[in-house]
């Protein structure tokens, strides 16, 4: 039992691992040859799981492809959704409603569908010199945010930043099987929207997902910022007129990991990683208050 | 230690010799012949604590390294020929997106194949009692 328990976080890590590469690079399950399927003129919507679809005949309705490509050379008078494939509109097909894709291509779009959204947002920043200027205003955005939750929480940060350090395995298995929890409880989640309440609960878990990324962030900043800048004794921690204090250490931090996310590819690796370290430490320590999440049982003594 | 009388029994037993006989327990220390007298300790020979410092603000950095962010933003933004504005608007999913994507997305799983919601739904229990699993485990008590 004791060796079981020893070997539950590097499996989980592993597992966690395969699964969100599964999740990130969905193309990998798109396979190689297939049949395509030939949708048939209907007024129903069109639903196509691990096929690719080719659009001949008009259909009324929505069409919706996973793990699939979409040839649409007719009208699809609704949405299209299409994840995990890519989408090429040839004349005379056209999309009346919006055109949404992830993890895909698209070719021929241009005044052929109603609106194109992307699923992966960084996308629509092509320019090199925009991406730097989108990075180094979020990066602004971290510093303010940073700052604000270390004011109201610095005991709290400094607990997490440790455990970072003390238990960086744990933090990262933990980091990755709640990202993996938070998206398969969205998908069950979304099950419930057509009975409204998949709504509600959609976004608290979003909204949960948001809170413990930030705090986590800030959590991993300060963890960093101490790594590389933290006084070692005390006669350097006197010497010191500003590098001191949680504060400093955060922004340290916020700019040792900025610098690195301007690095292309490398960067939003490395700010991955990141994240999931922050999720997890945020959840182990239940956002630095050193609480249990779950009462232990036990039987009253007399 | 009990009580404040303990305390200046343990500091000067001679000074407060009739302490053991109202006190069992220092009366029992007392009879073993233990030193339990409190020791100087050395704080600078202890290593530094995280929370040593901590608290300083070091508010001319935050303010600096904010300021020189923001101005290389607007250099890089004004050098790109764009505005913060049109940019986040291009790059951040619109409200229309998100509730279109989940409408979608929440009618498509009602018709994904049996066998994927099957799987989803094993998925969804494996990975959940690895997170409490995992949650269970307490964390490293560092004092801070």
């Amino acid at each position: 039992m004791f060796r079981i328990a020893r070997l539950l976080v590097p499996l989980t890590t592993i597992a966690a691992l395969a699964v969100i590469g599964m999740l990130l690079l969905p193309r990998g399950a798109a396979g190689g040859e297939r049949t395509p399927t030939h949708l048939t003129a209907t007024s129903h919507n069109q639903y196509l799981f691990g096929h690719d679809a080719i659009i001949e005949q008009p259909v009324h309705g929505n069409v919706q492809v996973y793990f699939g490509n979409v040839y649409v050379h007719n009208v699809i008078d609704g949405d299209l959704l299409v994840y995990g494939g890519d989408v090429t509109v040839h004349e005379p097909g056209r999309v009346t409603g919006k055109l949404i894709h992830g993890g895909g291509s698209v070719a021929g779009v241009e005044g052929r569908a109603g609106h194109v959204y992307s699923m992966s947002s960084l996308e629509g920043a092509t320019a090199t010199l925009t991406t730097t200027a989108v990075v180094l205003s979020l990066l602004f955005v971290w510093l303010v945010t940073a700052v604000i939750v270390t004011l109201a929480n610095d005991r709290e940060i400094r607990y997490s930043s440790i455990e970072i350090r003390g238990s960086a395995l744990h933090c990262f298995a933990l980091g990755l099987v709640a990202l993996t929890s938070f998206v398969l409880t969205a998908i069950v989640f979304s099950y419930l929207v057509p009975f409204l309440i998949g709504i509600p609960l959609l976004a608290a878990l979003g909204v949960l997902a948001i809170l413990t990324k930030i705090y986590g962030m800030v959590a991993v900043f300060h963890a960093v910022g101490t790594l590389v800048a933290g006084s070692r004794t005390r006669e350097q921690l006197a010497s010191r007129k500003w590098l001191r204090g949680d504060i400093a250490m955060v922004v340290i931090g916020v700019l040792i990991l900025g610098a690195i996310r301007m690095i292309p590819v490398v960067g939003p690796v490395v700010w991955g990683g990141a994240s999931v370290f922050g999720v997890g430490v945020a959840l182990a320590t239940k956002f630095g208050r050193r609480e249990p999440w779950f009462l232990a049982w036990r039987p009253a003594e007399a | 230690m009990k009580s404040e009388s303990c305390q200046r029994y343990l500091e000067d037993p001679e000074a407060n010799p009739s302490h053991p006989e109202t006190c069992a327990e220092c009366a029992f220390f007392a009879e073993i012949g233990a030193d339990v007298s409190p020791r100087p300790v050395a704080i600078e020979a202890l290593p530094l604590a995280p929370w040593e410092g901590a608290r300083h603000r070091a508010w001319p950095l935050v303010l600096g390294i904010a300021l020189a962010l923001l101005v290389i933003a607007a250099a890089v933004f004004a050098a790109a020929g764009t505005t913060p504005a049109q940019v986040m608007r291009r790059i951040f999913p619109n409200l229309d997106l998100i509730v279109s994507t989940v409408r979608l997305l929440g009618d498509g799983l009602q018709h994904a194949p049996a066998g994927l919601q099957i799987g989803i739904g094993i998925c969804f229990l494996v990975v959940n009692t690895v997170f409490v699993l995992l949650l269970r485990r307490a964390p490293k008590g560092i004092d801070v």
